[in-house]
């Protein structure tokens, strides 16, 4: 099938969104499904046809959702009820909207890369329990409680932390 | 007018400290916060209100433990239940906000509680945590709700606020988020900046119909 002219095919948009918390392993297709999920549950087939959503690239903890133009909002919206992806609980942050993948990709390569400090990170006390450092970024620090099998995981800030 | 989420619940409640809650949710655009069972505090630019929520206890209950509370500046709510119930809260001295109206009774909310409410000033909530972590039937019967619930607020003009009820940063979501999910209950731009101060005006005292003029 031949390619159309640029006058013949759809207006599209992308989205950048990041998928929180940080350094949650994002699947392509899983993300696709849970969107596609919420787009139909909230808006139904006729709006998901309209809309042809679909996740281009996924770049760390930023994803690019691609949908036709004049339907963001709605998407913007749908994406705000995906609570899980898989067993891990998520939220999506839609960071910005453009016309273009680079003009997204500049804008997030403004963004500085949020890690913990090279080498060993401490355990750290919190209401009298200890704690492992998953995640750090200035203040925020995203801790999970030592102990076998504990992988849930607590949002603190550096000030929450008691002195050992 | 600040822009508030009517409802948020730190750790131990949840799984993110209450000063965690404060800085995400200044980063997503909210001005402050109502923390249940937090002591009030402001950290960097977001004022974190002091919240106490009441629910399964009788009215009698209710009152006497309101009376603690009164004279603090603590956000006092109390879950909706059957429409009597629901009609002694609202009249009660101190009450700020009957929450969970998509959770009561289809009746348990109507024209005469509606004015009472607005009234006393009482707010009704808005829990968009229903919205976007509920599916199906659940989801369509409390969007119904919440469309009754519009439909007389129109009318008799009573305080709404908007809430999230996150017990976690992942449940929060951003003031543009909320403007979003509130379209769905074809509530307009005005109607959603006035709920997002709807704490702000239940609680700020009501000015006197009569001014003392030395």
């Amino acid at each position: 099938m031949t390619v159309r002219p640029p006058t013949l095919r759809d207006k599209r948009r992308y989205l950048v969104v990041r998928v929180d918390p940080p350094g949650t392993p994002v699947d392509q297709k899983e993300l696709y499904y849970a969107i596609a999920d919420a787009i139909t549950a909230l808006y139904g087939d006729v709006a998901a046809a309209v809309m042809i959503q679909a996740v281009v690239a996924a770049e760390g903890d930023y994803v690019f959702i691609r949908c036709r133009r004049g339907t963001e909002r709605e998407l913007a919206t749908a994406l705000s009820t995906i609570t899980s992806l898989r067993d891990t609980r998520i939220a999506v942050r839609i960071i910005a909207a453009s016309g273009t993948l680079e003009s997204l990709r500049e804008r997030i390569r403004a963004i500085p890369l949020p890690s913990l400090p090279e080498g060993e990170n401490p355990d750290v006390l919190f209401d009298k329990k200890v704690f492992t450092p998953v995640y750090g970024n200035g203040q925020k620090i995203d801790v999970i409680e030592k102990g076998f099998k504990n992988t849930h995981r607590y949002f603190l800030i550096s000030e929450d932390l008691e002195s050992t | 007018m600040k822009i508030t989420d009517a409802a948020v619940f730190p750790y131990p409640n949840g799984d993110t400290s209450v000063r965690r809650f404060a800085l995400e949710a200044g980063a997503l655009g909210f001005d402050s916060l109502v923390a249940i069972d937090t002591p009030a505090a402001t950290y960097g630019d977001v004022e974190v209100k002091s919240g106490i929520l009441f629910h399964d206890l009788p009215v009698k209950d209710i009152i006497n433990r309101m009376k603690r509370f009164r004279g603090t500046d603590a956000v006092i709510s109390v879950k909706a239940g059957d429409g009597g119930f629901n009609r002694a809260v609202i009249g009660m001295k101190g009450m700020h906000v009957l929450r969970c109206v998509h959770a009561a009774d289809k009746n348990a909310f109507d024209h005469v509680s509606a004015k009472m409410a607005a009234d006393n000033a009482v707010a009704v909530d808005i829990d968009l945590s229903v919205i976007t972590r509920s599916r199906g039937v659940a989801r369509q019967r409390a969007m119904v709700r919440y469309r009754d619930i519009l439909v007389l607020e129109q009318h008799y003009e009573f305080p709404l606020t908007l809430s999230t009820y996150a017990r976690s940063v992942l449940d929060l979501r951003a003031v543009r988020e909320f403007s979003g999910l509130c379209s769905l209950l074809d509530m307009d731009l005005a109607v959603v900046e006035k709920a997002l101060g709807g704490i702000g005006a239940v609680t700020t005292p009501p000015v006197p119909a009569v001014r003392e003029v030395s």
